[in-house]
Order: structure tokens, then C-alpha cells, then sequence
């Protein structure tokens, strides 16, 4: 098992070391094949070790990192459900997009860094997932922070691009310090950084230690999953390539934190007050998120705030204490949104890097591969009964209204509203962007894309179908996913609600999903010239939270940089130290003459010297 | 082995090289050459020592030399080398290798004084590291700083007169402080004991009133503070690193600098404990300060070298706040981190040096988009700045982090705002790459060379610093076990 998972993580850094040392000598196929390799390995890799771990956990050291007097650092594994369920869907998405990309970036010349940075990427992602020692955690936190600001300024050229990274990194870099703070935390009171020994002890916290970590854990999630208020990092993230839209800010990355915090549940389940905040993050993102997405334009900004609302749900599902929910849509969500992320990237490609949905329609008619794909995310995204997102987002939804507390009741209904928005969000998105109509694209503005763009894209379609399979509330197979993770700390397998309550809640999240999809249809679905949209500011700018950002904390750090510079350092400290020094200087009239003569007479005055000393040495040490 | 004068060899070797410097005739080769020779076989003694000395020493010292000197005056030529001793000789050897080289070709005019220089400062900084003996201290203290004054002075930039005799009047107003409050001590002791001294262990032993100690203790930290340099007294610091050459800046942040920590590390927290005790809070929220002031003031720098030497006070400001904390994992996090800042921050000078070569200019508005046409240095670029930012993995994270959990222990609140003060500079790191590495091509550039195989060699030894600090530190930390639990011992 040991060898197992080390070359399920090493195989990617293998990828990305090869290529970054020898990629620019390579051949473009070469890069590829080294690229995709070492992710289907690592895929095998995770899929042998989901079959043998059969209700077990495994941990190991793979090394010492550091120590220092009692504190010591290792390299460490702990391999439970929740790790080989995360490690699995990491590696899979990550190959599907690895072979996408081949196609994707064709024409790109710098594929040798992209290659290198998201094969460096599936790494750390999988270090999240398997690590044990919370330090290594965070190695693979920030490895994965630095990829995505890499990768988001991929096309440096363009100074958007390459500020959109840097806000990113800044963002969520700034949710670290909950990071840095907690783990300082944990080990200044348990003495160790490892998740299994923190976990088993976190009974003996008291409510407020429980508390307060809960609080700084969530707001090292914040950043990562950009929840509110950190949100503004992820929509501006989408300047990167879109498969790297798909896999950084959709399906791995940003569940990151969403998988931190089940990580830690067992710490996050002794302070109730931590779990009502967590719930509330997520539940007022899921909601806040959704209104803005049905203002967008740009198809990838539609998913973005998508995604934000998509991973509010599953941190409303740990603030719910319902880990095997949250677990649940991170799933399905991995694998619809990688799917529509992809799909939107061959409509980009196909129409020379269009990303506005109203400069779009008639891709029914010739980009029908992608029109059916698309079609298949949309419907597992909107929640339609039956498909994938259906049965995940259902059981979140019903953990929140069983919940104690009547704040849970409020929540649970932000939850539901925003469900209804889902759908209506994404089929305004289809309908103006997919079928065919009068003032839709010509045939001769489509541009041919490689078929493999789309075939690779069949498989995560069908997992996106079926992947309500994977804990159906009834029949054959019931709950698998549940009883496969009923060994991880805090899971929950079966919800304490009558039939009544999972029919009703059934019922009226499917008909809020079909509600929202025939609003849809009447709004914008019917074949017919579609208006430029009235503008929507308050929504389409997220409530303005950006712009409130960059006035209140963007202009005055940097105006504050500048007068402390030019101000207090240069006026103030630098100029009476100096003044000081000049008087210091007038008054030593013989050190002047000195330092303002030739170079020949400083090097005999220091030849001088130095023979003295020397001497002096000397004869000493002959005399002694 | 035993009987060979081994620290003294290292020490003066370079001065050796310096001294055989001046009777070659006046040509560039002969300089360069005799220094990359010289720093090499002194870097090959330094890992021999490394190497002979894996053993766990029983006293304080793995290797003492020990000399009569001025014994009217008891002044003995003492070497002594501990663990952190030994990977700071190691440090400035590895930098005195990359100093040459990357002077190579930068330096065009009379290269025979410049080696000259080069190596003599090098001999004084050898010597602070291993000196015992608070005269033979001295005595190294001042000889780094000359050369240091004309290397800049001579082979500076377009302002390095006035900024040299500024780097001059800072450093040397500490030392003279430093010398008044070494000769007090020296006598408080003679009076006490009828031995008069400078040798170090002898001085521990003074008692010392408050009083006393404190105006002793204030004066050697003057000294140091002003080399650290701790806010508000850095203003000379990017002056000098603006002006300098390349190696002036790498032996400035990489060693220089340092001798101030290890200043503090060996004399005044050993000589005056009561006293550095006392100023623990101050010198904790002086580091913080200087973390927070420096990493945002970084951000409004249009010169690159600025930029840098405020990002190099901000690290410092940490290394402080880690000496004050003081406990084991702090001051483990602490030293540990003046290794990594020598490498990574001199790695940065190094890369702003190659940049400078190929365009003429230090300003942000003159670069950009560079990563089109020297895709090599740029990867590299990024490398660094990811390690200055503290990226895991890299060399910068294992000290701050030591630092940071170590001081939460006793002072939860100062670690809190540390974590945050990380932040800051990542502000700055990210915006020094964006405008030097991304957007579109500035200037009148139009030709770059990418970094040739010298430049590589160099960079990438320093790279491999860097991953090796960053992934394996264990036996780097190993070495300062030793030295930390004497001086807990001694303070406490």
C-alpha cells in the first residue's frame, strides 16, 4: 500500500520535474505523452488503491521534514474513504483534462510550462487529499495556490491575465493566515500537527478553542473555496485556459477547503457555533452566488459564480454536520462542472475565443457534439430529478432542514432558493448560448475543433448521468457512498428523517429544478432574435463587493505604501539620521581627508596595517 | 587533523588570495581567477571541516584555536567554531564562490583592487563568524566593513559616493559604540577579578549590575541592530544595496546582515542576559514593525534593488521577532532562516545583477514582459521570488513556520500578526514578477539574451540551496541544537 500511494503522488512530480528540467528539448509530442502519462499511472494507481483499502485506514511516514527542539515535522500519509474517494476523482478529472488540454493547446507554443504547472498541480492536489500532517497539508495547499496563480496568468502578455493571478494568490493567501494561525493552535495544544492524532482528541477541547479553530479553519477555506466574503478572486480567475478553469477552479482546487474542513470534522463537530457559521457561509454564498450568475454574459463568469454557489452548498453540508452529503456533490459536481467547464471551452475555441453566450446560438446546428454534452451538464447542474446533481444537492438540502435550530430552517431555505436560481441560471445560459436561432452564428464563423475534444468529454458525461448511483436513498446499492465512508470520523450514513420528509423534499427540490428550467424556456428558450439584455449592474457586479474591495482596501494599502515610503522613511527617518551623520562627518575633519583620497593611498594604508597585524601575530605565536 | 590550524586557514585564505592578488599583473583574468580559485579551495576546507565534524560534540566547541596575542593586554587570537559558526562559514564560502563568478565579466575596470576587496571582506566576515575573543571580534567586525566601503564606493552605481560614506558613518557609529562598551566590560571584569580578559567565556561570568548591564548590553546592541538593521535604523540599507554591484549586494544581504543576528546570538544575549531578557517584548515588536513596514513600503518601489533590500528588513524583522521569542523552536526557526535568506535573497541579486547587465537600469518601468525572450532567468526569477514569498517546499517556509508556531507558544497575539505580516509580502513578491516578468515587452528592448551557462551553473547551484533547505533541513538544524541549548542555558 506504502509503494502504492507514494507513486499515486510521486508520478505527477515525476511528470512535472522531467518536463520543467528537460521539456524545452523535447519534442511537442514528447511533452504530451510524459504529461498524460503520469497522470493515467497515478489514475491506476488511485483506482488500485480504492479497491484494496476495503474499510481500512493507512498511515505512514514517508519522511522526517524537519525538527526543531519537541516540535517535529514529517512527510505523512493517512490514507482513509474520504482520502481514496478525493484521490480517485482528483486523478481521474485531472487525466480526462490532461488529454483534453493536448487537443486544447495545439496551437499554444508555451505548452512545456503548461504541461509542467498542471501536472505540478495534480500533485499538490493530491497531497491535500492524502497528507496527514497538517504542515504537509499545507505544502500542497499553497502548491496548488501557486499552480493557479500560474496558470491563471498563463497568458502573461495580457496585464489582466496576469493581475487576475496575482489577485488570486493574494486572495486566497490571505485565508492562510487562518491556516498558519490554526495550526499553530493545534499544535500549541495537542503538540502535533497529524490529523489522526488530532482528530481522536478534539472530544477534549473546550467550546471556545473549538470555536475559535473552527472559525480560523473556515476562513483558510474561504480563500481557497472563494466563499463570501472572499469571493472576488474566482470569477476574475476564469482569464486562465479553460481546462484549466476546469480542473483548478471547479472540480479540485477550490473543493479544497470544503475537504479541509471534513478532514478536521471532528474538531469542527465540539463548537455548535462554528458549524452555524460554517452553514451560514455557505448557505448565503450558494444564494449570493446564484443571483449573480443569472446576470452574466460571459459563459465562463456564469460558471464561476456557478462554482461558488456549487461549493457553497457542500459548506453548508459540513454546517450541517452531513459530511457524506457534502462529500456526495463534491462528486458530482467534480464531474458536471469539469463537463461544462470543457464543453464551454470547445464553443470558446470553435468561435475564436467568444466567451459572450448572446454572440452565440446555433451550435445546435454546428457544434452538435458539444450542443448534447453541454446539454447533460446543464441538466445535472439545474438538479434535474434523477440525473447526478439531483440526489446530492437533495440530501444537503434535507440535512440542513433536520438540523436543530431554527437558523438551520433559514438556511435551508436560502439552500432552496438557490436551487431554483440554478436551474434558471444555467438554462438562461443554454437556451441564449446553445440552439438555434435567427441571429445565432453563421457556418462559416465556426471553426472546426478536433473530434477528440469532444470524445474525451463522453466519459465525464456518463459519470456526471449516473453518479447518483453512487448513494441512491434507495434500491440496489443503497447509500454506497455512505457506507463506504461510515469509517471516516463524523459521517454520517443514514439521515435521522421520516419517508415523509425524503419525499416531500424529493418532490419540491425536483419540481423547484423543473420550475426553474420552464422559466427558463419562456425567459429566453423559444427560437427568436434574443435582445441585448438590459444591463443588470447590481448583479452583474456581484452586489459590487470588487469594486468595494478595491476602493476600501486595494487603493488605500497602496496610497499607504507610498506615504510611508516617500513620508515617514525618506522625510522623516532617513533625513534626521542623515542630518545627524552629516554632522557627525563635519566634525571629523581628519577621517575626511582620509576617505576622500586615492585609491593608492587606502591600499597602502591597509597594507600597513595589515603587516602589522600579521607581525604582531606572528610573533606572538613564535614567542608563545 | 588537530594540530592543523584549520579555522585559521579558512579565515586567511582569502587574504592570502588578496595579498598574492596585488603582485600579479594588473589584468582581468588574474583577479578573477585567483578569487574563484581561492573562495573554492576555502569552500572545500569548510565542507571537509563539515564533514570531520559529524560527530555530536561534548563541550560548546567542536574546534578551538588558541593563541596568545597582546597578552599585556590579555587580548588572545581565539577561533572557536560551533555548529552555527560552521554553517556560516559554509554560507559565506558558498556566496564568496558566487561572488566571483558573477563578477566575471560585470566588473570591467581596475579588477585587480576589486578582487582584492572582494576577498578581504571576506576574510573579515570568516573571522566574525568564529572569533571568541571580543577584541579579535572587533578587530573582524571593522575589516568586513572596508572593503565593503570601497567595493561599493568604486564599483558602484551613479549615486555611490555619498551612499558608501552613509553605509560607512551607520555601520561605524555602532562599532564604536560596540568598542566603548567592550573595553567597559573588559575593565568592570578586570576590576572584579584582577584578570583582564577579552575572552569570551571569562566575560560571562561578570556580574554585572542592571544598570550596567544595560548601558553595555544598548551599546553592543547599537551595533547590531544598525547591521540586522532593525527599523528605524535600516535607512542605509537600500541606499547601499541600489548602489552596489551585484556581489557588493549578495555579500551584503547574504553575510553582512547576518553578522548582526549572529552578533546578537553569540555577545549580547550570552554576555548580558538579564538585560536581553528584559528587551525581549521591544525587540518583538521591533521585528514585527519591521516585517510590516518594510513588506508594505516594498510594494511602492520602482527600483528593483530597493524592492528587495525592504523585502530584505521585512525577513529580518521576522528573524528578530524569532531571537525574542526565544525558545527552541523559535531560535531554531530563526537561524535556520539566516541561512535561507542568504540564499534566496542573494539569488535574487544575483538575477536583478544578470538583468542589469543585459538592460542598463534597475527600474520596473524599463522591464516587463521578459519572460518572452529569456524564458530561463524568468523561470528561475519566479523560483526565487516563490521562495521569498515562502512557498512550502522551498527554503524560506521551514524558517517561518519554526518561527511563527514557536513564538505562538508564549505569545499567541505577536505569532497571529506574524502570520498576517506574511501576507504582505506576498503583495510585494507577486508584483515585482508580474511587472518584471509579465505583460507586454517595455523600453527600448528589443534583443535579450537568455542567461548563458556561467549564469545557469550559478543559479543553478542555488536553486539546489534552495529545494535542499526547503525539503531536507534536518541536518542544518541538527547543527544548531547545540549552540541554541547553551544559550537557553545561559539566559535562563
Amino acid at each position: 500500500m506504502k509503494t502504492l500511494l507514494l507513486l499515486l503522488i510521486l508520478f505527477p512530480l515525476g511528470g512535472a520535474a522531467i518536463n520543467g528540467v528537460l521539456g524545452r528539448h523535447l519534442p511537442r509530442r514528447v511533452v504530451e505523452i510524459i504529461a498524460c502519462t503520469a497522470l493515467l499511472c497515478s489514475l491506476s494507481m488511485a483506482a488500485t488503491a480504492i479497491i484494496k483499502i476495503g474499510g481500512e485506514s493507512f498511515n505512514f511516514v514517508l519522511f522526517e521534514w524537519f525538527r526543531a527542539g519537541d516540535l517535529s515535522v514529517s512527510m505523512s500519509i493517512h490514507f482513509d474513504a474520504l482520502a481514496a474517494i478525493m484521490a480517485l476523482m482528483v486523478t481521474f478529472v485531472a487525466s480526462i483534462i490532461h488529454l483534453y488540454s493536448v487537443a486544447f493547446m495545439r496551437d499554444d507554443p508555451d505548452f512545456v510550462r503548461y504541461f509542467c504547472y498542471l501536472n505540478l498541480f495534480t500533485f499538490s492536489m493530491l497531497v491535500i487529499a492524502l497528507a496527514d500532517s497538517l504542515i504537509f497539508v499545507y505544502l500542497g495547499w499553497e502548491g496548488v495556490g501557486f499552480c493557479s496563480y500560474a496558470l491563471i496568468g498563463f497568458w502573461y502578455g495580457d496585464p489582466v491575465k496576469a493581475t487576475a493571478g496575482k489577485k488570486a494568490f493574494i486572495m486566497t493567501r490571505l485565508g492562510d493566515i487562518g491556516f498558519g494561525v490554526a495550526v499553530a493552535l493545534l499544535f500549541t495544544w495537542f503538540g502535533t500537527f497529524s490529523i489522526t492524532h488530532i482528530n481522536p482528541q478534539a472530544a477534549t477541547l473546550s467550546a471556545g478553542s473549538a470555536t475559535l479553530l473552527t472559525l480560523l479553519i473556515l476562513f483558510a477555506a474561504m480563500g481557497k473555496s472563494a466563499q463570501l466574503p472572499l469571493t472576488t478572486w474566482l470569477p476574475d480567475a476564469m482569464a486562465g485556459p479553460t481546462p484549466v478553469s476546469a480542473l483548478i477552479h471547479a472540480a479540485t482546487m477550490v473543493t479544497a477547503g470544503v475537504y479541509l474542513l471534513m478532514r478536521l470534522f471532528p474538531v469542527i463537530q465540539q463548537s455548535p457555533q462554528g458549524m452555524l457559521v460554517i452553514a451560514c457561509v455557505g448557505a448565503v454564498t450558494a444564494f449570493y452566488a446564484s443571483l449573480a450568475a443569472l446576470a452574466q454574459r460571459d459563459i465562463k463568469r456564469v460558471l464561476a459564480y456557478s462554482t461558488m454557489s456549487q461549493v457553497g452548498y457542500m459548506i453548508l453540508a459540513v454546517g450541517a454536520g452531513d459530511i457524506v452529503g457534502g462529500m456526495f456533490h463534491l462528486l458530482s459536481h467534480a464531474f458536471f462542472k469539469a463537463l461544462l467547464f470543457l464543453g464551454a471551452g470547445c464553443v470558446i475555441q470553435a468561435l475564436s475565443d467568444e466567451h459572450d453566450i448572446f454572440k452565440m446560438g446555433n451550435l445546435h446546428k454546428y457544434l452538435p457534439g458539444v450542443f448534447w454534452l453541454m446539454l447533460v451538464g446543464a441538466l445535472c447542474l439545474s438538479a434535474f430529478p434523477t440525473l447526478g446533481g439531483y440526489f446530492s444537492k437533495d440530501r444537503i438540502l434535507l440535512s440542513t432542514f433536520i438540523h436543530p435550530g431554527a437558523s438551520y430552517k433559514l438556511f435551508w431555505a436560502l439552500g432552496m432558493s438557490a436551487a431554483f436560481l440554478t436551474a434558471l441560471y444555467t438554462f438562461r445560459m443554454f437556451f441564449i448560448a446553445f440552439p438555434n436561432r435567427p441571429d445565432g452564428r453563421r457556418s462559416s464563423e465556426v471553426k472546426p475543433i478536433p473530434r477528440f475534444m469532444t470524445l474525451i468529454l463522453i466519459p465525464l458525461a456518463l459519470f456526471a448521468l449516473a453518479d447518483g448511483l453512487l448513494n441512491l436513498p434507495f434500491g440496489m446499492g443503497k447509500r454506497w457512498l455512505g457506507h463506504f465512508l461510515a469509517s471516516v470520523p463524523g459521517a454520517v450514513v443514514d439521515m435521522n428523517a421520516t419517508t415523509g420528509m425524503f419525499l416531500g423534499m424529493a418532490i419540491l427540490s425536483a419540481s423547484l429544478s423543473l420550475l426553474g428550467i420552464i422559466l427558463a424556456w419562456f425567459l429566453y428558450g423559444r427560437p427568436k432574435t434574443v435582445k441585448e439584455p438590459n444591463p443588470h449592474p447590481v448583479l452583474s457586479s456581484a452586489f459590487y463587493l470588487d469594486a468595494a474591495y478595491r476602493l476600501l482596501v486595494v487603493r488605500p494599502y497602496q496610497w499607504a505604501a507610498t506615504l510611508l515610503w516617500k513620508k515617514i522613511d525618506e522625510k522623516q527617518l532617513d533625513q534626521n539620521l542623515e542630518s545627524f551623520g552629516v554632522s557627525f562627518n563635519a566634525a571629523s575633519v581628519v577621517m575626511r581627508l582620509w576617505t576622500t583620497g586615492r585609491l593608492s593611498t587606502y591600499l597602502k594604508a591597509f597594507l600597513v596595517g595589515l603587516v602589522g597585524f600579521l607581525a604582531l601575530f606572528v610573533g606572538r605565536v613564535t614567542l608563545w | 587533523m588537530n594540530t592543523f590550524p584549520m579555522l585559521s586557514a579558512i579565515v586567511f585564505l582569502p587574504l592570502l588570495g588578496a595579498l598574492f592578488i596585488l603582485i600579479l599583473p594588473d589584468r582581468p583574468e588574474s583577479g578573477r581567477r585567483t578569487s574563484l580559485a581561492v573562495t573554492l579551495v576555502d569552500l572545500a576546507l569548510v565542507v571537509l571541516l563539515l564533514f570531520s565534524n559529524s560527530g555530536t560534540p561534548s563541550g560548546q566547541w567542536l574546534r578551538v584555536e588558541d593563541y596568545a596575542w597582546i597578552p599585556a593586554l590579555g587580548i588572545r587570537y581565539t577561533l572557536s567554531l560551533d555548529g552555527l559558526s560552521l554553517m556560516l562559514l559554509l554560507l559565506t564560502t558558498f556566496l564568496g564562490v558566487l561572488s566571483t563568478l558573477i563578477s566575471w565579466n560585470q566588473i570591467k575596470e581596475k579588477t585587480r583592487s576589486y578582487y582584492f576587496f572582494l576577498l578581504l571582506t571576506l576574510t573579515g566576515i570568516l573571522g566574525v563568524f568564529v572569533a571568541t575573543d571580543l577584541f579579535l571580534f572587533y578587530f573582524f567586525w571593522e575589516i568586513q566593513i572596508i572593503p565593503m566601503f570601497f567595493l561599493v564606493g568604486i564599483w558602484g552605481h551613479e549615486a555611490r559616493r555619498r551612499t558608501t560614506i552613509k553605509f560607512i558613518i551607520f555601520t561605524m557609529t555602532g562599532s564604536l559604540f560596540m568598542l566603548i562598551a567592550l573595553i567597559g566590560l573588559y575593565t568592570v571584569h578586570g576590576r572584579q577579578t584582577g584578570i583582564y580578559t577579552f575572552a569570551l567565556s571569562p566575560l560571562m561570568e561578570t556580574s554585572l549590575t542592571l544598570d550596567i548591564q544595560g548601558w553595555l548590553y544598548a551599546a553592543f546592541m547599537l551595533a547590531f541592530a544598525i547591521k540586522i538593521p532593525m527599523v528605524p535604523l535600516h535607512t542605509w540599507l537600500p541606499d547601499t544595496h541600489t548602489q552596489a554591484p551585484t556581489a557588493g549586494s549578495v555579500i551584503l544581504a547574504g553575510l553582512l546582515l547576518k553578522t548582526g543576528v549572529y552578533g546578537v546570538f553569540r555577545f549580547a544575549a550570552p554576555l548580558f542576559p538579564l538585560a536581553f531578557r528584559t528587551s525581549m517584548p521591544l525587540l518583538m515588536v521591533l521585528g514585527l514593525a519591521a516585517l510590516f513596514y518594510a513588506s508594505w513600503i516594498a510594494l511602492s518601489q520602482t527600483d528593483i534593488k530597493r524592492l528587495i533590500a525592504y523585502s530584505s528588513i521585512g525577513h529580518m524583522g521576522l528573524v528578530v521577532l524569532g531571537l525574542a521569542a526565544f525558545n527552541s523552536i523559535t531560535l531554531s526557526g530563526s537561524l535556520l532562516q539566516v541561512i535561507n535568506h542568504g540564499v534566496s535573497t542573494s539569488a535574487l541579486f544575483i538575477l536583478v545583477g544578470i538583468l542589469n547587465e543585459r538592460i542598463d537600469s534597475r527600474e520596473f518601468k524599463d522591464f516587463g514582459g521578459l519572460w518572452k525572450q529569456m524564458p530561463v532567468f524568468s523561470a528561475f526569477f519566479l523560483f526565487f521570488s516563490m521562495a521569498s514569498l515562502g512557498l512550502p517546499g522551498l527554503n524560506n517556509f521551514v524558517g517561518e513556520i519554526l518561527i511563527l508556531i514557536g513564538t505562538y507558544r508564549a505569545h499567541p497575539v505577536f505569532s497571529a500578526i506574524g502570520f498576517a505580516g506574511l501576507l504582505f509580502g506576498v503583495i510585494y513578491v507577486l508584483r515585482m514578477v508580474q511587472d518584471a516578468l509579465f505583460g507586454e515587452l517595455r523600453g527600448a528592448v528589443s534583443l535579450l539574451r537568455d542567461v548563458n551557462a556561467r549564469e545557469t551553473l550559478i543559479l543553478g547551484t542555488l536553486a539546489l540551496g534552495v529545494l535542499f533547505l526547503g525539503l531536507y533541513p534536518r541536518p542544518v538544524l541538527h547543527l544548531f541544537d547545540g549552540p541554541i541549548r547553551l544559550l537557553m542555558e545561559t539566559v535562563s
